[in-house]
């Protein structure tokens, strides 16, 4: 629909169109949305118009020398001004109805479809896709209704997505929960784009969302913002969405990122700390928090509550993760949730890892598997591109 | 000020003008009727967005209520109702001595103006008392708004150390062991100041001093007559507790709170809540000690049965289990003995539920505490100006205003002490 | 028509200028007579001043703002580690500052003030010491500010919301403790003024029979004595919530954050209304005495004010389109929030319709009435795309909404207020100012004033959230036009200042009626005496101008009244300096 009225919102639209239109529409409110927004801005240009050309017009025809009477010292028109008033109501009743009927099919998901839940705090977005499998970025399928559940570990955040026309808040203490039906599907780049900016990419961490204009994966996406001020990095909050053509590859993209990969176990480790709610209560810079810090507690000994004491090893890491109320160190309180069947034996590994490279009590032992993954480590992702890692370390622990 | 009111005086004769300004009369005013409809126009606004100050946490109130009705029913219960039925009596009072009070500006009643006026402050008086009284416990137990809020019925006179334990720094420490004696003190300070400055009026023979100190001293003593009623009903509950069940409910309290769970002591020997400082610290408790457990009801349960002198608690507490799940954690008949603070479930009793209650019921009390006192100061000015007779038959405006105010200040505690104390 | 044109029969009426001893400003001096005054004039004066020291305050904030979002990634606050916290300081004192100190008091309480009981034609407004009061609260409520800003800046955004403001590390307690006393300054503003215009009314000052201005004041003070106390009691709460922890707007105890939104809204969104129906009143003057026709529509307007003023109260909810209320609820808020738009529209039509036929002398302050009547038009208008659900789940909180309140706050309410201000600068100073350089502000801030906040609509429809630090580069071009613009309406602004502080100095003195206008405060002198009025003033139709007669000689505008000799004494044949003191 608002194809017919080409980026002419405003005066401006006509020079820049690039920059006056609105955001690709990709989701079926987009349409809708945008028809409407677009008729109310015809509604208001007519009316518009009218008053600034009799503005305009009669300051410029009744302009007058000072002291000359005016023509008509006509005080009220009780019909005109009742005309007035009344008349411009029912174009009102119409844009309430068109706009609460786009914003019901806004607030009542249909029944079925992908849904997925949505963890905000400052200042990053975690979408859970099921099976402990998390990640920043919101991939979802074409033409499926996608139905998030939205929950906010600090304080008030808004997930946006412009191009879906899209927006709910997130209240930290209740659920919130927001649907959109993609309509566009993201296209992926050519595979040579994608290794030239893997290129130029290379020895920097973080992947430039921004210069790329699509992901480490190659595909293009739409921006998804906090539109609720939420402190220093607001404006950093943003991941991006991406949007499947098929069930088959957004699996694909999901197995995936639910599993290690090659990624380094100190740094899955260290991504895990981060994702999976450790940081809440487990520092790492040696303060306290709701439990222990981790700065220099591997390979310690700790006192616990009842009076014995317990080597802060490979297992009791793991008994602690899994069955947290088992030993609770002196000073704590058992409130840990127990991860069972939420982190795999891989990740629990892999945080092991990321522990013994925050403590100054762990020696290396000269283990063999422990000095390959003290060197992959290091050196970079190639180093060790042995994709058996996974297994093996489950295994030797 | 004096400046521009003179120089606008005079600037008046200068113009010649016949207006015959009694001296109460301003200066912008025509006639003593447009100054006090003014005047009652202008209290009556005034008392408009005194109420809609206090919607916003009657909002509050209801809101929470409508949530969350187990807590607020049983945290009521620490609530003593006695306290908030004297206090209410005592603002009735209030209320007609000071509609008498203006009742007496009018007809030009000098002396009984100043009296009615003493009886209002003095009434006003009492109400701290007591509300220090009330206060003053419940701090001291750790009832305090969510963030403070660190009640333990197995433990609830923690000592200083447990409590620097929680996180409270020393004074803090010291405020919540002797929070009567915090609140008493400036009172006491109000009270010598006032006897010392009667006395000097007195040697030096200033006769209008002496007229206003005398009333003030009364009203001040009047602070620690609250106090001392305080205590009295507050002790004297426990025992009636023990004898009658009707009276149970009300006491909610603190008093002899500890008679059913330490083993080594009886409801009857009970004393005012602070000589429980000594309490066992109920260390025996502490595995299950923990405020965030689930099944409240359970704890309740385990807790109690821990109680091994007292016969025949088991079948007791199964009976209240069975209620409490009935009506869903809420304790509904307020007139059996089961409605006291013990059968309060401990999963209310903590910072997020109990800690709310209290947060609204202080927010609340508190900022008509502040109110009282506010027309406390206003009440002492036309004091001082009762005994100078400033007021007659044209000119009562203050009196009546400062009435109108200190009505609403009444009719707002109506509405907080059944809120707050009786509706369970 | 000169004045040699009488009409037989007919005489001049004007007071002529001042004493020395009656002009307000000079009848006492020094300091203190200042400080402890008791004259709604002087207050009004003062308070003046004190808004604009905030206005420029916020107002170079305002050019912060607008120079860091001139790159994407920001120009002015590039440090890496607090450079956004800067820019979110900065914007959260622009907000807090403009809204607390300056629009709020800007027409109430500086112009109000001043010209409140000399339309009425009362001697003061009914409790002078409230008043001098509610101006010391303002000062201190401004003292606190400056603490906040002093001790660790604010960066909540104005709205503190909650949980962002109870655990922020900034001075949240300071600041919302200012905003706390502000409320208070405001409603005694609002009670003073509904009781002066309710009690103090001189005979023959009928309801009808009072300007325009005075309604919208009236219906202002009425939401400020019912709105403010709850925005009062909110912001305790959250210093207690800050404090202790009270478990009420904090997620942690079970408390519920859009709690707190409703309860701020209902204030602040009446609060919107404090801000412009002052500013419909100004216009309404204006629009008349510079067209020299009778207001159209009076009784429409004077309603629509006051069911704007009733309105405002039912329409909060729509802050929070967004934020997860019931969906019943939220379309509920959506009616109610296009009802309170019609009396809005009233107002242009009546506005309009009193130019159609007029005589319209083109002075500063009707080319600041032109300039209102555009840009409300199209804050107006705007306000329809957020007033509709299912666009607004789009443009809410992105710039179209900041665009949408610039164009009714600033293209409105500060329009307005310096369009009153020229207006009634002659009256307030005594002095006349250059009519060019009023009118090249004008244009400045009209044109500077577009270049900002017309691309920030684009900016919105993009997609492009408020409040943000940094932005995505396909913005860039939108946000540049934008800070261009601001500069030069920033421009436009100081050539106003210069041209009003220069009329001090330099201004020819002004006569009683410069513009011609028939409401009670052109019957004084230039500026007023002290005591506005010695004897309750005649009081007929505000608007009717049949016996105003310009004075080519002298350029003003005088009264005509027939020869009717009340009290025999010689006719003044020339109007002197001693007019008065014939009375």
């Amino acid at each position: 629909m608002h194809s017919m009225f080409p980026a002419s919102f405003s005066l401006l639209g006509d020079y820049v169109p690039e920059f006056a239109s609105f955001p690709e529409s990709a989701s079926t409110f987009a349409e809708r949305n945008d028809s409407v927004y677009w008729y109310i801005t015809w509604i208001c240009v007519a009316f518009f118009i009218p008053i600034g050309y009799c503005l305009f017009y009669f300051a410029w025809k009744y302009h007058k020398p000072k002291g000359a009477p005016a023509e008509s010292q006509v005080s009220h028109n009780t019909p005109l001004e009742l005309a007035w008033s009344i008349l411009p109501s029912i174009l009102l009743i119409w844009m309430f109805y068109a706009g609460a009927r786009g914003f019901l099919d806004q607030r009542v998901p249909p029944d079925g479809g992908y849904e997925l839940k949505v963890e905000a705090q400052k200042w990053s977005w975690l979408v859970d896709y099921g099976r402990g499998t998390y990640h920043p970025e919101l991939h979802i399928l074409l033409d499926e209704p996608t139905r998030l559940t939205m929950t906010s570990k600090d304080v008030i955040h808004s997930l946006y997505v412009p191009a879906f026309r899209a927006k709910k808040d997130i209240v930290p203490g209740r659920y919130n929960y927001m649907w959109f039906e993609p309509t566009i599907a993201s296209e992926k780049v050519s595979d040579e784009e994608l290794k030239q900016a893997k290129a130029w990419n290379k020895g920097n961490p973080a992947w430039d969302y921004d210069h790329h204009q699509f992901t480490p994966e190659g595909y293009r996406f739409f921006d998804l913002y906090c539109a609720e001020y939420c402190g220093k990095d607001h404006s950093m909050m943003q991941t991006q969405v991406v949007v499947h053509k098929t069930q088959e590859d957004l699996d694909a993209w999901i197995k995936e990122k639910s599993t290690r990969g090659e990624v380094p176990m100190e740094e899955w480790g260290q991504r895990l700390y981060q994702q999976r709610g450790c940081k809440g209560c487990h520092s790492i810079d040696g303060s306290s928090g709701t439990g222990p810090t981790w700065k220099d507690s591997y390979g310690a000994a700790r006192d616990l509550t009842d009076g014995r004491s317990a080597a802060v090893d490979e297992n009791y890491v793991r008994e602690s993760i899994l069955n947290p109320k088992a030993k609770i160190a002196k000073g704590f309180q058992p409130v840990m949730p127990s991860y069972k069947g939420q982190l795999s034996d891989d990740d629990i590994d892999s945080l092991i890892a990321f522990m013994k490279t925050l403590s100054k009590n762990y020696k290396p032992e000269p283990d063999k598997r422990s000095a390959a993954e003290e060197q992959k480590g290091a050196v970079e992702q190639k180093a060790a591109e042995d994709n058996s890692t996974a297994t093996e370390s489950g295994g030797e622990n | 000020m004096a400046t521009t009111e003179a120089s606008s005086e005079t600037a008046h004769e200068d113009h010649g003008h016949d207006h015959d300004h009694p001296a109460f009369l301003a200066h912008h005013f025509d006639t003593p009727e447009q100054q006090f409809d003014s005047g009652k126009l202008g209290i009556w606004l005034f008392l408009v967005t005194e109420v809609l100050f206090f919607s916003g946490m009657f909002c509050a109130y209801a809101m929470f209520r409508a949530l969350r009705p187990d807590v607020f029913e049983g945290c009521s219960q620490f609530l003593n109702t006695k306290l908030g039925a004297i206090n209410t009596g005592v603002l009735l009072f209030s209320s007609l001595t000071m509609a008498w009070a203006v009742r007496c500006a009018q007809t030009e009643d000098h002396k009984t103006l100043t009296g009615m006026l003493a009886a209002t402050l003095s009434c006003a008086m009492v109400f701290l008392g007591v509300k220090a009284i009330e206060y003053s416990h419940k701090w001291g137990m750790g009832l305090l708004p969510a963030g403070l809020f660190f009640y333990d019925p197995n433990n609830q006179h923690p000592t200083a150390e447990q409590l620097e334990l929680i996180g409270f720094g020393s004074f803090g420490v010291s405020f919540l062991q002797n929070a009567l004696f915090y609140i008493c003190a400036p009172f006491a300070i109000g009270l010598i100041g006032v006897v010392i400055w009667l006395v000097v009026s007195l040697v030096n023979g200033r006769k209008f001093q002496v007229a206003v100190a005398k009333p003030l001293t009364v009203v001040f003593v009047f602070f620690f007559v609250g106090v001392g009623l305080g205590r009295i009903l507050e002790s004297g509950e426990s025992h009636d507790s023990h004898d009658s069940h009707a009276v149970a409910h009300v006491d909610g309290h603190d008093a002899h709170q500890a008679g059913d769970h330490a083993s080594d002591q009886h409801a009857g020997d009970a004393h005012a809540a602070d000589s429980h400082s000594t309490d066992p610290p109920a260390g025996d408790h502490d595995s299950h000690g923990s405020p965030v457990e689930d099944g409240g009801e359970l704890a309740v349960l385990e807790r109690l049965a821990a109680e091994k002198t007292n016969t025949g608690l088991q079948d007791d507490l199964a009976a209240r289990q069975r209620q409490s799940a009935v009506a869903s954690g809420a304790i509904v008949h307020s007139d059996e003995i089961t409605s006291t603070i013990e059968t309060v479930p401990e999963e209310v009793l903590t910072p997020s539920r109990a800690g709310v209650f209290f947060s609204i019921y202080y927010c609340m009390t508190g900022v008509h505490a502040i109110h009282i006192i506010g027309g406390i100061i206003v009440l002492i000015w036309l004091l001082v100006r009762s005994v100078r007779q400033d007021f007659n038959r044209q000119y009562f405006g203050p009196v009546d205003y400062v009435g109108l105010y200190w009505h609403l200040v009444d009719l707002i505690w109506i509405y907080l002490f059944p809120l707050l104390y009786l509706i369970r | 028509m000169s004045s040699g044109s009488l009409p037989p029969g007919m005489k001049i009426r004007d007071p002529g200028f001042p004493t020395q001893r009656e002009n307000y400003l000079t009848n006492s001096k020094g300091v203190l007579s200042w400080m402890f005054t008791l004259d709604h004039k002087r207050i009004g004066v003062m308070y003046l001043i004190g808004i604009s020291v905030a206005f420029a305050v916020a107002g170079f904030l305002a050019l912060g703002i607008r120079w860091h979002l001139f790159l994407p990634d920001g120009m002015l606050f590039r440090n890496p580690q607090t450079g956004n916290d800067t820019y979110n300081q900065v914007f959260t004192l622009h907000g807090a500052i403009m809204v607390f100190l300056f629009i709020i008091p800007s027409v109430p309480a500086a112009l109000g003030n001043f010209l409140v009981p000399i339309m009425l034609g009362a001697k003061d407004v009914a409790f002078p010491r409230l008043n001098l009061c509610s101006f010391y609260l303002w000062v201190f409520g401004a003292v606190f500010f400056i603490c906040a800003l002093c001790a660790s800046g604010l960066d909540t955004g104005w709205t503190f919301y909650t949980p962002y403001s109870t655990t922020t590390n900034s001075s949240v307690i300071l600041a919302t403790s200012g905003a706390f006393v502000l409320g208070f300054s405001s409603i005694f503003t609002g009670l003073n003024f509904i009781v002066t215009i309710n009690t103090m009314r001189p005979p023959g000052m009928t309801w009808f029979r009072m300007p325009l201005f005075l309604w919208a004041t009236y219906s202002t003070s009425i939401i400020q004595v019912l709105a403010t106390p709850v925005l009062g009691i909110t912001l305790l709460l959250l210093i207690a919530e800050r404090v202790m922890h009270i478990g009420i707007f904090d997620p942690e105890f079970n408390g519920d954050p859009v709690t707190f939104q409703h309860f701020f809204w209902f204030y602040s969104h009446p609060a919107v209304y404090i801000m412009i129906l002052p500013a419909f009143g100004i216009i309404s003057d204006l629009v008349s005495v510079h067209s020299h026709k009778h207001i159209f529509g009076y009784r429409f307007i004077a309603y629509s004010s006051l069911a704007i003023a009733l309105l405002s109260f039912i329409v909060w909810g729509h802050h929070m389109f967004t934020s997860g209320m019931s969906p019943l609820t939220t379309i509920i808020f959506s009616a109610l929030t296009f009802s309170v738009s019609i009396p809005s529209a009233i107002k242009v039509f009546n506005w309009l319709a009193t130019m159609y036929k007029g005589s319209i002398s083109l002075t500063t302050p009707m080319c600041y009435t032109i300039t209102f009547i555009f840009l409300f038009t199209i804050g107006g208008l705007t306000g329809l795309h957020l007033g509709t659900l299912a666009t607004d789940m789009h443009l809410h909180d992105t710039y179209f909404v900041v665009a949408h309140f610039h164009y009714v706050m600033v293209g409105g309410t500060v329009v307005a207020f310096l369009g009153g201000l020229f207006h009634w600068w002659p009256k307030m100073f005594g002095k006349m100012y250059s009519e060019f350089g009023g009118r090249l502000s004008c244009l400045l801030v009209f044109l500077g004033f577009n270049l900002t906040f017309l691309p920030q609509f684009v900016l919105g429809s993009r997609g492009m959230p408020r409040r943000y630090a940094t932005y995505d580069p396909e913005f860039a071009y939108l946000h540049q036009m934008s800070t261009w613009g601001a500069t030069l309406l920033g421009i436009g602004l100081i050539v106003a200042f210069v041209v009003l502080m220069r009329s001090l100095i330099r201004g020819k003195p002004a006569p009683a009626n410069p513009w011609g206008g028939a409401t009670l405060e052109w019957h004084c002198t230039s500026p007023p005496p002290y005591y506005n009025f010695e004897r309750p003033p005649l009081v007929g139709d505000p608007y009717d101008f049949h016996d105003l007669r310009w004075d080519e000689e002298n350029e003003r505008y005088v009264t005509i009244e027939p020869e009717r000799e009340i009290v025999p004494r010689e006719i003044p044949d020339e109007v002197t300096v001693q007019a008065n003191k014939d009375h």
